[in-house]
């Protein structure tokens, strides 16, 4: 660590800014491999407890998915030294340049470069989007709730993975997106996915976008679903050239 | 009319027995309270008492035994959905990190509460209302203290309260104002001590331990005297040089200084064999164990101590030479039973390490080791005493860290025979560093990958002969709960989720619950009877609630 922290110092005379010049401008490190090097060193130490080896969360929060929101990465700064109010985030009392090498190891395990293939019409994408998945998905605050917000997507997803995901949304579905089918005494079956859950109630956000909770004790049966409440659009259901036209629309939203 | 209102402002605030931590002169500690002989002062016959008086807990764990057993039975399986909350205490302060994981003392109608960041109060236990809050200067560079600003209980003596710090400071303070009659340091908090436990008093004695085990620190237990704070004795869990179980460890003077064995969770104690039992914590680092070749005597033990001179009687280690940081930081279940038709002098432990384990609590001579959890990483304790390992982390997942239970009490009911303890399932996998062995850093040697999907919790009912399930409840998530019974064969106890739960202990039937909206992280419940009405506690995140029956009247 003693190296580590001596690399960190003659980044910040080599980069010559001074470090409160630096908060105004964003991350002093960002991108800088040596940083993430050793941001990634300091996380492994500090932050993966909680929130698990790889950032996707564990009792903590997922952080790779902090950019797919609009975030600055002065509040991820800000969030690692103050901690979490009425959270069991504590607050750090590290230097400051090993809370933004911290950041940038962050950044760069959770964010993506832009998509390099420029096949397909985004225009008419967004009209495919608008037809096809909007019931379900926002984008720029117009949409469904049932399933994750798209608006920032390509910045934490490649394109291949977002093919996928749209093709075959079983293979991987997002916390908080957990397909459940609830049986009611009476029999009937409302198909949703789950936002909270105890020993002895569930919370759900139905198909249709509405949230309900439910005492399991009314409950007949609880279903954990295999496959997601996303249809699969595979080739046969969206062509080629209309998940190019898809995706080239979901490219533009960084 | 301003002018009366100002003083009486002052007034307020003149009693509110803030300190600031500054040592305090001779002359407050004879001015003070003393120890004997004031009118309703605690002597040590009350605490060896135990729950005999039900209007009273006078420590951490309801009596010296650590069964965590009342005997009241006001409140039953019958009438336990009638439960309803009475009042709601507020502390106004947050716990980052963990939880609020105090137990409260009671007598005399006062509750005696410690919270987050080292507050405390007294508060009026029928409404839950404040007499005096302490509050305590930390300095801004606590270490270990900084993330884990907890604490879980007060020892009382006398009219004089007793409380460990996140400096690493144990204080007693007035039990009528909150000042502070003395302050000792434990030891220095910048290299990476803390203390977070509630004191053990025993006769004449203060008993305590250290918490850092994540640091370059070397664990103890120590006595001090309630009247002057000077230390009785230490009893170092990790042994210097040539000491008894130093050939455990390499000759080496800066790893034993740094062996870790953390002492931070209150024993138990046998007045009449004048033993105090006591758990040990893992060996620093946590998850690289190149540096400290060998079992690392005495970190993730049980040891027994005499009480006049803290030397080691016996010890018991569950896992030796961890490297997953399993530490042995459980409250001792002390119980009289018939073990194969003998009576017999029992200590019960469900240990982080997944096994549950009943010793003989006059020799130590292991008498049962059988697994409470569907742990991959052993199934069996052989004939010397020792885990047979069956994976060492290369045959699949192993517990997390935090283990096969924690911190949080298990309790004992003695008309059931049976041990309740909250379990945790749970699927890691380990990947051990080069550690960097700084003074002030934390130190775990390495990263830890968790199945969040396959992690689940469960109460578990335990005939403590076998080591056998007898019934189990599940929760959705690997929990911190303590748990507590009664007389009248109830379970309380509390899940990740917040809920605060009563079971029948026969049968495992789940019979009232109450939200609380915050994790039940560490404590378990106290109970306690007040004005003809039996009151249950439980914290939770930033409040403490007190409930009774709906219809019980005082």
């Amino acid at each position: 660590m003693r190296h580590e922290t001596t690399t960190l110092a003659l980044l910040l005379l080599a980069i010559g800014a001074p470090l409160s010049a630096a908060a105004q401008s964003g991350n002093p490190y960002d991108g800088d491999p040596a940083a993430v090097r050793a941001g990634r060193a300091l996380y492994g130490n500090r932050c993966a407890e909680c929130h698990g080896a790889d950032a996707k969360g564990m009792n903590g929060p997922d952080l790779t998915a902090l950019w797919a929101r609009e975030i600055r990465d002065e509040l991820v700064f800000q969030t690692i030294r103050s901690g979490v109010r009425g959270s069991v985030m504590p607050s750090s009392s590290a230097p400051d340049q090993e809370v933004w090498a911290m950041v940038a190891y962050l950044r760069s395990v959770s964010t993506v470069s832009p998509f390099e293939s420029t096949a397909g019409d985004g225009a008419r994408g967004e009209e495919i989007f608008a037809a096809t998945c909007v019931r379900c998905h926002r984008v720029a605050g117009q949409g469904g709730i049932t399933g994750p917000d798209l608006s920032l997507i390509a910045r934490v997803r490649t394109r291949s993975a977002l093919a996928r995901s749209i093709q075959e949304p079983s293979a991987s579905m997002a916390g908080g997106y957990r397909p459940v089918t609830l049986v009611t005494m009476e029999g009937e079956r409302v198909r949703g996915v789950v936002k909270g859950e105890d020993a002895f109630s569930i919370q759900v956000v139905e198909l249709g976008g509405r949230l309900q909770g439910y005492l399991k004790a009314d409950l007949r049966e609880i279903v954990r679903e295999e496959r997601s409440l996303m249809p699969a659009f595979s080739a046969d259901r969206l062509s080629e050239e209309a998940l190019d036209d898809v995706l080239a629309y979901l490219g533009t939203r960084r | 009319m301003a002018r009366a209102t100002w003083v009486g402002t002052w007034a307020a605030v003149a009693s509110l027995g803030w300190s600031t931590g500054l040592p305090t002169p001779a002359a407050a500690q004879t001015s003070g309270p003393g120890i004997a002989g004031d009118l309703g002062a605690v002597t040590y016959d009350d605490i060896r008492a135990g729950l005999s008086d039900p209007t009273r807990w006078l420590t951490y764990s309801g009596d010296y035994s650590g069964r965590r057993h009342s005997p009241l039975t006001q409140i039953t399986p019958e009438n336990v959905h009638r439960l309803v909350p009475v009042w709601t205490f507020q502390t106004g302060t947050d716990t980052r990190g963990r939880g609020f994981e105090t137990t409260p003392l009671v007598l005399d109608g006062v509750l005696y509460v410690t919270g987050s960041n080292n507050y405390a109060w007294a508060l009026d236990a029928r409404t839950g209302r404040p007499f005096w809050q302490y509050r305590r200067d930390l300095p801004d560079d606590l270490t270990y203290g900084a993330s884990a600003p907890v604490n879980r209980g007060f020892g009382i003596l006398g009219d004089r309260l007793f409380m460990v710090t996140l400096d690493a400071h144990l204080v007693a303070l007035d039990r009528r104002t909150g000042g502070a009659l003395w302050d000792v340091e434990l030891a220095d908090y910048k290299i990476g001590y803390a203390a977070t436990l509630a004191p053990l008093v025993v006769d004449g004695k203060v008993i305590v331990g250290n918490s850092g085990g994540e640091y370059v620190t070397r664990g103890f237990i120590d006595a001090y005297d309630p009247e002057t704070g000077a230390r009785l004795w230490r009893f170092n869990t990790i042994p210097g040089q040539g000491e008894p179980g130093s050939e455990t460890w390499p000759d080496d003077p800066a790893v034993l200084a740094a062996g870790g064995g953390a002492a931070w969770m209150t024993g138990s104690y046998d007045p009449e064999l004048d033993l105090i039992y006591w758990g040990t914590g893992n060996p620093n680092p946590d998850y690289h164990g190149d540096q400290r070749p060998g079992d690392n005597l005495f970190s993730n033990s049980l040891v027994a101590l005499d009480s006049d001179t803290g030397k080691r009687v016996w010890h018991y280690q569950f896992t030796p030479h961890d490297l997953h940081d399993w530490d042995s930081n459980h409250v001792p279940v002390l119980v009289d039973m018939e073990w194969e038709a003998e009576p017999r002098k029992l200590v019960m432990v469900a240990n982080r390490n997944g096994f549950f384990y009943v010793l003989d609590r006059v020799t130590g001579e292991l008498l049962l080791g059988e697994p409470f959890t569907s742990t991959t990483w052993a199934r069996e304790i052989g004939r010397d005493g020792r885990p047979i390992i069956l994976n060492d982390g290369s045959q699949g997942c192993l517990p997390d860290p935090w283990g096969g239970t924690n911190f949080f009490p298990p309790s004992f009911d003695p008309n059931l025979e049976r041990f309740f303890v909250t379990a945790r399932e749970t699927c890691s996998t380990y990947v051990p560093q080069e550690p960097e062995n700084e003074p002030g850093q934390s130190n775990f040697g390495g990263v830890v990958w968790t199945d969040q999907e396959a992690g689940y919790g469960a109460l578990r009912a335990i005939d403590p002969r076998s080591g056998a399930l007898v019934w189990e409840f599940l929760y959705p998530s690997p929990t911190f709960a303590g748990v507590t019974t009664t007389a009248s064969g109830l379970v309380f106890a509390g899940d990740h989720e917040g809920n605060f739960i009563a079971f029948d202990g026969e049968t495992g039937e789940n019979l009232w619950h109450y939200s609380t909206g915050s994790r039940i992280w560490g404590p378990g419940a106290m109970t306690h009877m007040l004005d003809g009405r039996q009151h249950v506690l439980i914290p939770s995140g930033t409040t403490l609630v007190a409930f009774a029956l709906l219809d019980a009247r005082p």
